[in-house]
Order: C-alpha cells, then sequence, then structure tokens
C-alpha cells in the first residue's frame, strides 16, 4: 500500500488527523517522534533538531549545521518511507518526496480567523494578539520553505489534495485522505519504489559528504551516484577523488561521478589577491 | 492458467524485443514480440496474453492505448508499461487505467523478470524466480 503525507498550518491539527488516518488504516504514524531517535543515533540535541524544523533562518544562523541538522531527519524519515503503509507528519518530508507517486501528499488549511480564536482560547490571548501571531506563524513558515528548500510550501500545487477545515469537520477530512489513498494511483508501483530507494540512497551520501562538504547535491540512481560540488579549477582533483573514495564505501553505491560547480565567487577572490 | 506464460513483449526499438525476449524466455514465457502497435493490437484482438509488456511512447498508437484495449478486450491480462519518460504524473495515469505495473527504463532483464513472476503469481501461477538466479549463479 502507499504514503500519506501531510502537511499542515496548524501542527496540533496536523499531527492529530494523521494519527487517526493512520489508526484508521493500521498504518505506522510517523511524526516528530522521530528526532527523538535521529538526535540520540548523531549526538544531537532533539531541540535543535525541532528548531531546524520550524524556524526560518535568521541572521545568525549557521546555514551549513542547520542543512546538516535536515539532512539528518530527512535521511531517516526517507530510510524509514521505504517501507509502505506509513502515515508521515511534520517532518518536511512534503519537500523531498514530491515525484514519488505512491505518497499522497495532503495539505491541511484553516481558517486564520478559525485558527486565531483557538490560539486565543488555548494561548489566554487576546483575540488581536492571536491574529497577529497567526499572521507571523504564516510568514514564517512560508519563509522556512523557500529559504530552505526554493518552495512555497503554502502553494496548493505541491499537494494531491488540500482540505480546509473551515469547510470540513477533522473526523471528515480523516475520512476523505483514508479513502483517496485506494485509489489505484496511489498505489506502489517498481518505478516509485526505486525512485524512494534512489532517494534513501542519496539522501545517505549526502549526509556522509557534508561532513567535509557542506555545500553539495547527491542524485542517485540505481547505485550510480551523480555529486554536484563547488570547487577552485586548482582543488578539482583532489576534491573529486574524496568525494569519490568516501561516497564509494557506502553500502547501496556502486559507481560515483563527480560534476564540478565553479566556485565563481571563490575564484574572483583569489584571482584579486 | 495452463502451460507456460503467455507474453507480448511491444516496443518500437527493436533491441528491446531482442534483448528482452530470451531473458523471459529463461523463466519459462512464451515470448512474441512486436516492434509496430498495430500488428500487435491485431494480434491482441485473436489471442488472450497472460502478460503484455508495452511501451508508452510509440508513434501513431501509445502504449496507454494499448492498456485501454487490453483491459477493455482481456480484463484478466497483466499490463506492464515501461517507459523512458517516467514521470509522476504518466506512472499515476497508467495505474489508475489499471496497469499492473510501471518501470522507468534502462531496467535490467531481472526487473522485468521479478515483476513478470509477480504477474504471474496474480494469475495463480508461481513461476520460480529464485531457482533461475540459481541457474545463472552457476553459470
Amino acid at each position: 500500500m502507499s504514503l500519506i503525507i501531510v502537511s499542515a498550518d496548524d501542527f496540533k491539527q496536523g499531527d492529530e488527523i494523521s494519527q487517526k488516518v493512520a489508526g484508521a488504516l493500521g498504518y505506522r504514524y510517523l511524526g516528530r517522534d522521530l528526532l527523538h531517535y535521529v538526535a540520540t543515533e548523531n549526538h544531537v540535541s532533539e531541540d535543535e533538531l525541532a528548531r531546524a524544523l520550524d524556524e526560518a533562518p535568521g541572521l545568525l544562523t549557521r546555514r551549513a549545521r542547520r542543512q546538516r541538522l535536515l539532512g539528518l531527519i530527512e535521511a531517516a524519515c526517507l530510510n524509514v518511507l521505504l517501507d509502505d503503509n506509513v502515515v508521515c507528519f511534520g517532518l518536511a518530508t512534503h519537500m523531498y518526496v514530491r515525484a514519488v507517486s505512491h505518497a499522497l501528499k495532503v495539505r491541511i488549511i484553516n481558517e486564520p480567523e478559525q485558527r486565531a480564536a483557538a490560539l486565543a482560547e488555548a494561548g489566554g490571548l487576546s483575540v488581536d494578539k492571536a491574529r497577529k501571531q497567526v499572521l507571523r506563524q504564516t510568514k514564517e513558515e512560508r519563509r522556512w520553505s523557500e529559504e530552505v528548500y526554493n518552495l512555497d510550501q503554502t502553494d496548493a500545487s505541491l499537494y494531491d489534495m488540500v482540505i480546509s477545515l473551515g469547510t470540513l469537520e477533522l473526523d471528515k477530512a480523516v475520512e476523505i485522505i483514508s479513502d483517496t489513498v485506494g485509489y489505484r494511483k496511489f498505489q506502489p508501483m517498481t518505478y516509485s519504489r526505486k525512485l524512494m530507494q534512489d532517494k534513501a540512497l542519496a539522501a545517505g551520501v549526502r549526509l556522509k559528504l557534508m561532513e567535509q562538504f557542506p555545500d553539495i547535491r547527491v542524485e542517485a540512481n540505481d547505485g550510480t551516484v551523480v555529486v554536484f560540488i563547488q570547487s577552485l579549477k586548482k582543488d578539482q582533483r583532489k576534491k573529486q577523488e574524496l568525494v569519490r573514495q568516501i561516497a564509494g564505501e557506502l553500502p547501496g553505491v556502486r559507481h560515483v561521478e563527480v560534476h564540478i560547480i565553479r566556485d565563481l565567487v571563490g575564484q574572483a577572490a583569489q584571482s584579486s589577491r | 492458467m495452463s502451460g507456460n506464460l503467455q507474453v507480448l513483449l511491444l516496443d518500437d526499438e527493436p533491441i528491446v524485443g531482442r534483448r528482452l525476449k530470451p531473458a523471459l524466455a529463461k523463466i519459462g514465457c512464451e515470448v512474441d514480440v512486436f516492434e509496430d502497435p498495430e500488428l500487435a493490437l491485431a494480434k491482441m484482438a485473436q489471442k488472450e496474453y497472460d502478460v503484455v509488456v508495452t511501451d508508452i511512447r510509440m508513434d501513431q498508437i501509445d502504449g496507454m492505448q494499448v492498456l485501454e484495449f487490453v483491459r477493455e478486450r482481456w480484463p484478466r491480462s497483466k499490463v506492464i508499461m515501461i517507459t523512458g519518460y517516467a514521470m509522476m504524473s504518466l506512472a499515476r495515469e497508467a495505474m489508475e487505467k489499471g496497469a499492473f505495473d510501471f518501470i522507468a527504463k534502462p531496467f535490467k532483464p531481472d526487473d522485468l523478470r521479478r515483476v513478470i513472476a509477480k504477474a504471474a503469481h496474480a494469475l495463480g501461477s508461481d513461476i520460480d524466480f529464485e531457482a533461475v538466479e540459481v541457474e545463472k549463479a552457476n553459470g
């Protein structure tokens, strides 16, 4: 069976719907609990992982560190998603499984007024303050996805289905998602399973290489790994060899290709010295 | 289903049929290879195949039309789509129209053999894929 990837503008509602869908279908639920596992396995703080997922990068954010934290989450998440029958929420998965046909991508939205009212009630805020907070959260969410993945995660075209809780009850949303995932078009096939395996392999290789090369892009296809890396001309050969050596030792990698992207900024800085 | 698995393989690139026919014969399939979709459809109008493997992008008649034809004429047959232009929308369309599986080119003969074995199982006839693996390993 399939995967269900849920994203929501209200964390609590998205989490509740995802857990209910998982319960209704007998699927595994994959949510923020994964962060505890990732933190323990990699000796990083769980809070820091959560901040990387929730907060848009600020002026003082260390970009490489943040990329690595998100890389850890992505690699762990993709490894779980190699199995079928999973409902995933709160791990930014909708940003990196977009092309996978057996992943039903769902966005849950709510009317800003309703969100503000709920927030005001839960947090003992005035409705006016709650409105401002909702507006701030929406902007933050958009900025986060644009800065990290170069996509606006509030864009409906990223999803197979957008459900408004302003129109539908929460339990109805659960029912609709559970029914929709049964459509044949969301069933796994050789092509989509392979795509998921390629993504998991690429994420693992990228993570390993990021220890030495923070700004790196990796693609994988059936054990062949293509690495895109920035380099000055004079360092090109050394970097290529190192990438081949590191990536070549990882399980599942049969062949490594390294593509150099000219580091024009570095090149200019060097020639002006 | 009795006897060998009857397979029709349709791809307008001759190399595909030449390469895959012997690979499928090794797991006990009887394979008819076609490069022309019209001839393939004419054959399928008369004969029910257990499995139809078809390329998607071909001149005149594309693989989706072949899929629709087979689903209507022989609902029991399993149709496997292969394509060098795989993308999510096409894959979903094929599954929605009743394809048994969808494979992106290039693929290894073993990939197709595995899917054929799955199709045979779904038809109630198991192919001993492991035995083929052992035979291959022993040369």
